[in-house]
């Protein structure tokens, strides 16, 4: 009697997070960005708000570059050709700046975070 | 080209001269032998070195996340190695022990963090190789941010050396406490980035009080981990790591008394 009802339980349980797991891997949102001869493409990125976003990062200039935001909390350094994946988020509505650390003077681009 | 030079030599520099300025002023307070610190620097120039060069591999490692699970893993090992070293400095002060393993605690810490900021260092400078016009102010915004980072070092050595045994313990325990935490929270963050823990909406904003760009909260952010817009893990974890370092001084201060107690009984 005990067992049996155990087994429902733990299936029933089971159930329920697998919902919750299916529910909170609805496709993140995918941006890109790329970096060529020190400066961002584009510039300025719109996302979504409060929500998990993935920005993936071209460094199309032979040298290294460091992606980095002080608002979003987000550094990563990228190589010449390489690409580099942040995930930023869930954001509310608002500016957040990023900058190239290692070219602060012209790298600069912004992540907008909009209400949809 | 030479203020951002500067400014992010000094950064990178700064998160090393502050652990190596207490770790060599309360070596001198408890009258340990130095010699650590040059082992420590070598090894880990070493290791810088040697991860920058094969930082393209093992970037890639993991999905590509390579970087932020090793930074991680190094800023994980920097906290032990303080909260080993929290606990010995403290049973030493109150036991009157010399506690022999401390230099390899605190050798391991800088090497741990010259490894991770000279990988850093080493990856930033050889980007400008090939510019010949961009090496001279490159080179002198480098040596001049190293300069004022070592010049700080310095200053903080001298405060705690000045200091009494008993305040310079109290202050530097303190002040090691919190910049363990930053270090665990440093990890926290490069683990939310690749997604290895949840994201989460922020709990709240102190920007307005201390914004994380300013000067203030720059050198906040360096030394205890400061951040303006944290979200629930983070506190999580922040507060926990403080709270583990207590616990085991507590723990091993209680065991200590409890040996010492029983041998003067004997």
């Amino acid at each position: 009697m005990l067992t049996k009802q155990t087994l429902i339980f733990t299936l029933f349980a089971i159930q329920i997070s697998a919902m919750s797991t299916k529910a909170a891997f609805a496709a993140t949102p995918e941006f890109v960005i790329e970096i060529k001869n020190h400066l961002f493409y584009p510039a300025e990125v719109i996302v979504p708000a409060n929500q998990k976003v993935k920005l993936i990062i071209y460094n199309r200039d032979p040298t290294t570059e460091e992606f980095e935001s002080y608002e979003l909390n987000r550094e990563k350094i990228i190589l010449g050709n390489r690409k580099g994946i942040i995930f930023i988020g869930p954001l509310e509505p608002g500016e957040y700046p990023f900058f190239g650390e290692f070219h602060p003077e012209t790298a600069l681009g912004k992540i907008i975070a909009r209400q949809e | 080209m030479i203020l951002s030079s500067v400014i992010i030599v000094l950064g990178e520099v700064l998160e090393l001269t502050i652990l190596a300025s207490l770790f060599l002023a309360l070596s001198f307070r408890f009258r340990y032998n130095r010699h650590w610190i040059v082992y420590a620097v070598a090894s880990g120039g070493l290791l810088a070195v040697l991860y920058a060069f094969s930082f393209d591999t093992v970037s890639q490692w993991l999905g590509g996340f390579g970087q932020e699970v090793i930074n991680a893993s190094i800023q994980i090992g920097i906290y032990f190695c303080l909260l080993l070293f929290n606990t010995f400095t403290y049973i030493a002060h109150h036991h009157r022990m010399t506690i022999k393993h401390l230099p390899w605690v605190m050798a391991l810490a800088i090497s741990l963090a010259v490894t991770r900021e000279g990988s850093e260092i080493y990856l930033y400078l050889s980007g400008f190789t090939s510019s010949v016009q961009q090496v001279t102010p490159v080179i002198t915004g480098s040596v001049l941010g190293a300069g004022i980072g070592l010049s700080l070092g310095v200053l903080i050595y001298y405060l705690f050396v000045y200091l009494s045994p008993r305040k310079s313990l109290y202050i530097g325990y303190t002040l090691l406490l919190f910049v363990a935490a930053g270090m665990v929270l440093q990890a926290v963050r490069l683990l939310i980035q690749i997604d290895w823990l949840p994201a989460q909406e922020i709990a709240w904003n102190t920007s307005n009080w201390v914004d994380e760009s300013s000067a203030i909260g720059r050198l906040l952010f360096t030394l205890v981990g400061y951040e303006a817009t944290p979200t629930p893990i983070e506190i999580l974890f922040y507060i926990a790591a403080i709270f583990s370092i207590l616990l085991v001084t507590g723990i091993s201060h209680n065991y200590v008394s409890k040996k010492n107690r029983k041998l003067n009984a004997t």
